[in-house]
């Protein structure tokens, strides 16, 4: 009775175990398998002679500087996303009860509109003559048409559009954990604000910081829509070149390279901040 | 000193809201705005919502979109409500590898693994479409609604099956009677928010559908890439107030059940 028991509670493992195997650590497998092969560009038959070109055809500096881009920008947009998203939360956090909620709801909904729509609707806010060029043109910051559309800087400003709330949320309930009895004790010591802020606020919202910036920093990395729709279709960022060499040049290597490329900066980051996010996910 | 530090905050915190729906209500105005060019507001119209509920491509996509959302919903629930039972009695080891499977699956670059089933399906002569694109979505989407169920499962007082059980229910009776009711909320949670990801879809989509109907986030995407016509605003407006519905409704179920068990515990 108990082992039929106990055989029964293994096969619940079953369906998870079968399908992750199945679709997700096999096909990786695979890719790093064909990151090594070769193609011929004439027959697109694919050998297998473990060599390392497309790795290093990665250093043509027409893939080099793509990489390079996509570290930067995901970098740029973490900060950025860092930058709006902390004063946010902070301020949210420091709110009376149901106006946290409000904001909260502020915060959120917009992030759950459609991902598609939401980058689509970033295209009209920062055409040559719209809403933005409109007010930055009465701030006197520019002069002439918005020049930003179809560049790295657009794409910036889009990741950090769609990654926001997610930067937000995790340091918001850091930040709203912090007792606030801590922080009077700090100021009855005779702490200053900044102090307080600098020597408790700070240390104890940084879980949530390393959260904000692991989940908008890695995906921001591979992100393909983004820089497809406000790059203007240039390759700009890795996503782009994959997705390129797999459905339009037929290089599987060398698209399989820079997706493992992408893999291994993907876990180089996750080992950098497991100290800060352990603390997180328990 | 602190009513001073606020307004700085709460000055940034409001030029962050205004920025996170600017975007959103341009769209709004443009898809009732007459202009055809939209530089210009040129009175109301219904007509880009007519075009865009009449226009067969976007019919067609949102037909294959609801085919893949629901049967990658279905297989997600499935995956994720069977792997949360054998969760809640596992060893610490082997529940640290499926959390583990678990964030991978959902932190991983939508681009890689998608290449790499692409790949794995091309290779094996497994043909590219709707069956592809299921099977892509419920990688990621098996991953969330686990999320969801195993929060309410973690939470999940085993006396009460123990006691059926004891009451001489057998196994599947106890299932049916005792912990499917009681991870409702969750598994309700966790399907809307699967069917809304799926919905939302477009790198797995891209990837997969070989030459079967595009779903409409992949026709919005060519759509936006042609700079078809403002119909696009319109078809994104219908399109947001579905999803933020199908969130909230979400969010409901989770915050609901969140509630019910705080009073059953007082």
């Amino acid at each position: 009775m108990l082992s039929r028991d106990r055989l029964l509670r293994g096969a619940l493992a079953l369906p998870t175990a079968a399908y992750v195997v199945a679709f997700f650590i096999v096909p990786l497998v695979v890719i790093v398998v064909y990151s090594f092969a070769r193609v011929s560009l004439v027959t697109f038959n694919i050998s297998f002679d473990w060599n390392l070109d497309n790795y290093r055809q990665i250093h043509d500096p027409l893939y080099f500087d793509t990489l390079v881009r996509s570290v930067v920008l995901s970098i740029g947009a973490t900060v950025g996303c860092l930058l709006l998203g902390f004063p946010l939360a902070y301020f949210i956090s420091r709110q009376p009860r149901t106006w946290q909620r409000v904001l909260l709801v502020f915060v959120i909904v917009p992030f759950w509109t459609s991902f598609i729509v939401r980058t689509y609707a970033t295209v009209n806010l920062l055409e040559e003559h719209g809403p933005l060029a409109d007010l930055l043109q009465t701030l006197h910051v520019i002069s002439g048409p918005l020049m930003i559309l179809y560049t790295p800087r657009a794409v910036a400003i889009g990741i950090i559009y769609s990654y926001l709330p997610l930067m937000v949320l995790p340091i918001y309930v850091a930040l709203e954990r912090i007792d606030d009895e801590l922080l009077a004790a700090a100021a009855d010591l005779g702490a200053s604000p900044q102090r307080v802020f600098r020597r408790v606020t700070l240390p104890l919202a940084l879980p949530g910081v390393a959260v904000g910036c692991v989940i908008v920093g890695i995906p921001a990395m591979g992100e393909y829509v983004i820089p497809e729709i406000l790059g203007g279709g240039k390759t700009l960022m890795l996503g782009n070149v994959i997705t390129d060499q797999f459905l339009t040049v037929g290089n599987i290597p060398f698209g399989s390279a820079i997706a493992v490329v992408l893999m291994a900066l993907m876990a180089v980051v996750l080992l950098a901040t497991r100290r800060f996010t352990r603390v997180e996910t328990g | 000193m602190r009513i001073r530090r606020h307004w700085f905050t709460g000055l940034v915190s409001l030029a962050v809201i205004v920025f996170l729906w600017a975007p959103l209500a341009i769209v709004a105005v443009n898809s009732v705005n007459k202009n055809p060019l939209l530089v210009r507001w040129g009175g109301f119209t219904t007509s880009w919502y007519h075009q865009a509920i009449s226009n067969p491509d976007v019919r067609a996509g949102l037909r294959a979109t609801m085919v893949v959302a629901a049967t990658s919903t279905l297989l997600s629930l499935a995956i994720a409500v069977t792997g949360c039972l054998w969760w809640r009695r596992a060893g610490s080891r082997s529940r640290r590898v499926f959390d583990g499977m678990t964030y991978l699956r959902i932190m991983l670059p939508e681009v890689v693994f998608a290449t790499a089933l692409f790949l794995v399906f091309t290779r094996a002569h497994f043909q590219l479409g709707t069956g592809a694109v299921i099977i892509g979505h419920t990688v990621w989407n098996s991953a969330y609604a686990t999320l969801i169920v195993q929060a309410r499962t973690a939470s999940l007082d085993p006396a009460l099956e123990d006691a059926a059980a004891d009451l001489g229910a057998n196994p599947w009776r106890v299932f049916r009677r005792v912990t499917l009711p009681s991870l409702f909320p969750a598994i309700l949670a966790a399907g809307l928010l699967a069917f809304t990801f799926s919905f939302d879809d477009v790198v797995t989509t891209y990837f997969l559908n070989g030459t079967a109907n595009p779903t409409l986030p992949v026709v919005i995407l060519s759509m936006i890439r042609f700079r078809v016509s403002p119909e696009i605003n319109a078809i994104g407006i219908l399109v947001m107030l579905f999803t933020v519905t199908m969130f909230a409704v979400a969010f409901l179920a989770v915050s609901g059940a969140g509630w019910s068990t705080r009073r059953s515990r007082a």
